[in-house]
């Protein structure tokens, strides 16, 4: 995608969303979350947005055949490889690296521009990485929450980390002019149309908004973690539970 | 020289037998049993399942639940929004979001189409005397596999599993943030009723 472009999007509907009246200051998660008000304004305008991606998604759907659109989702994870690539030379994991080089020229040969994902059918393990992981292996774990227009749910680490990913990835770096716009349209739509199954889910919860956030944020800790992060700190829940509020009854000294 | 050999025999057989009963009450053997079992049978009546989803209910319910400590993570799940609730508004809410899990299970099981797989995983540090994670790969489309993950810790009746955590997003601590400002705001009887009648199903 066009980075300035962007830029100037996220800037507009900064602007746009500040200028909203009547803020929330409820704060549900003040620890990952302080800047909850203008993430829910974010959430807001995209579930505006929504209203048009949505439908366009279900045609979608309904027109592409299955493994068509694996094939797609295929293709996209596929050009995702490079920056998985990178990203595990930065971490050090250059074993797993290779892997993922080797992955990558199999499924754009023999896997037809990566359409045919031949790498997991040999059992050649697949690795995602990104600039966002990287960043937070080497110590920068901790980052807001942070709601991106169109793109949605990031933090204020991962967010920009995306946009210097998207820099060296074929589709940004190799793929100019019209195709690259094609190629960015038709990935969100194939992306939107992978979360169509969880909309009625998302409705029915007390509060989708922080649904959303606790989903990916647990993910995006998984990811990190490489599909292994530390267990919660159940202890501290339960202490929630047991501390019982002083009643006072038949307890006086 | 034969004695000792003998009694060198049957101290392996002793200690053998010890060693296979405190394996068999470990997490990752009582996964592997349970599990192993539901999946067998999911494989096996994958369309009489699909045409009653109640008679897996059932399997699941009579399975799974003696594995699992719904009182705790009720607990768990009502944080402060719990203090003070009577213990058997604990329980009744404790109830209510265990058949919510098997519901939720058992339709997760009849969403693979075809052969349903599970692999577990061996126990990798963390085995303390208080609490462990035992970690499987269920086998979905095309060769790819899901990460679940089951927490459990010691009770007075053996290790019970409190939490399943699918691809790093925690049943407890999903449902807990819906749940404990829901319970605050709304109070307890609401939340139990909503969550009875089906109107919350969070997803995974």
């Amino acid at each position: 995608m066009s980075t300035r472009l962007y830029f100037i999007c996220v800037i507009c509907v900064g602007l746009l969303l500040t200028g909203c009246a009547g803020t929330q200051s409820r704060n549900t998660d003040p620890e990952n979350d302080p800047w909850e008000g203008y993430n829910r304004k974010v959430y807001a305008f995209n579930e505006g947005m929504d209203k048009v991606v949505r439908p366009v998604a279900v045609g979608y759907d309904r027109i592409m055949p299955d493994p068509l659109q694996t094939g797609v989702g295929n293709f996209f994870r596929n050009l995702d490889a490079p920056i998985t690539f990178i990203n595990q030379v930065l971490q050090g994991k250059l074993k797993q690296g290779g892997t993922t080089a080797g992955r990558f020229l199999l499924n754009s040969t023999l896997g037809l521009l990566g359409f045919i994902d031949v790498a997991s059918k040999m059992g050649i393990s697949y690795y995602n990485e990104d600039l966002g992981q990287t960043l937070a292996v080497w110590g920068y774990e901790d980052s807001r929450y942070m709601m991106l227009p169109f793109l949605g749910p990031s933090t204020f680490r991962d967010g920009p980390a995306r946009i210097v990913d998207n820099y060296y990835s074929p589709v940004g770096s190799v793929i100019g002019g019209n195709v690259r716009w094609g190629l960015f349209l038709v990935r969100g739509i194939d992306t939107r149309a992978r979360y169509l199954d969880q909309d009625a889910e998302l409705e029915q919860a007390y509060d989708p908004y922080v649904l959303m956030r606790d989903v990916w944020l647990q993910n995006r800790q998984y990811q990190i973690y490489d599909g292994d992060p530390p267990l919660q700190d159940y202890d501290l829940y339960l202490e929630d539970f047991d501390e019982e509020p002083d009643t006072g009854a038949g307890n006086t000294p | 020289m034969m004695f000792r050999g003998l009694l060198l025999a049957f101290a392996c057989l002793i200690s053998q037998g010890l060693f296979a009963q405190t394996q068999a009450d470990e997490p990752v053997a009582l996964v592997e049993t349970i599990t192993g079992h539901i999946f067998a049978k999911v494989s096996e009546n994958l369309e009489e399942y699909k045409a009653e989803p109640g008679k897996l209910e059932a399997l699941v319910r009579d399975e799974l639940l003696p594995l699992l400590d719904i009182k705790y993570s009720a607990r768990l799940i009502l944080g402060r929004a719990g203090r003070g609730l009577a213990p058997e508004k604990v329980d009744e809410f404790a109830t209510v979001m265990s058949n919510l899990l098997v519901s939720r299970y058992s339709s997760g099981l009849l969403e693979f189409s075809s052969k349903v797989d599970i692999r577990v995983l061996p126990q990798r540090g963390e085995l303390n005397e208080k609490i462990t994670r035992v970690r499987t790969r269920v086998t979905i489309a095309d060769g790819r596999e899901a990460p679940v993950d089951y927490a459990f810790r010691k009770t007075p009746d053996g290790w019970k599993a409190f939490d399943v955590i699918i691809e790093g997003i925690s049943y407890v601590t999903t449902y807990r943030n819906q749940i404990m400002p829901e319970v605050q705001a709304s109070g307890i009887d609401s939340v139990i009723e909503r969550i009875g009648s089906g109107q919350l199903e969070i997803a995974e």
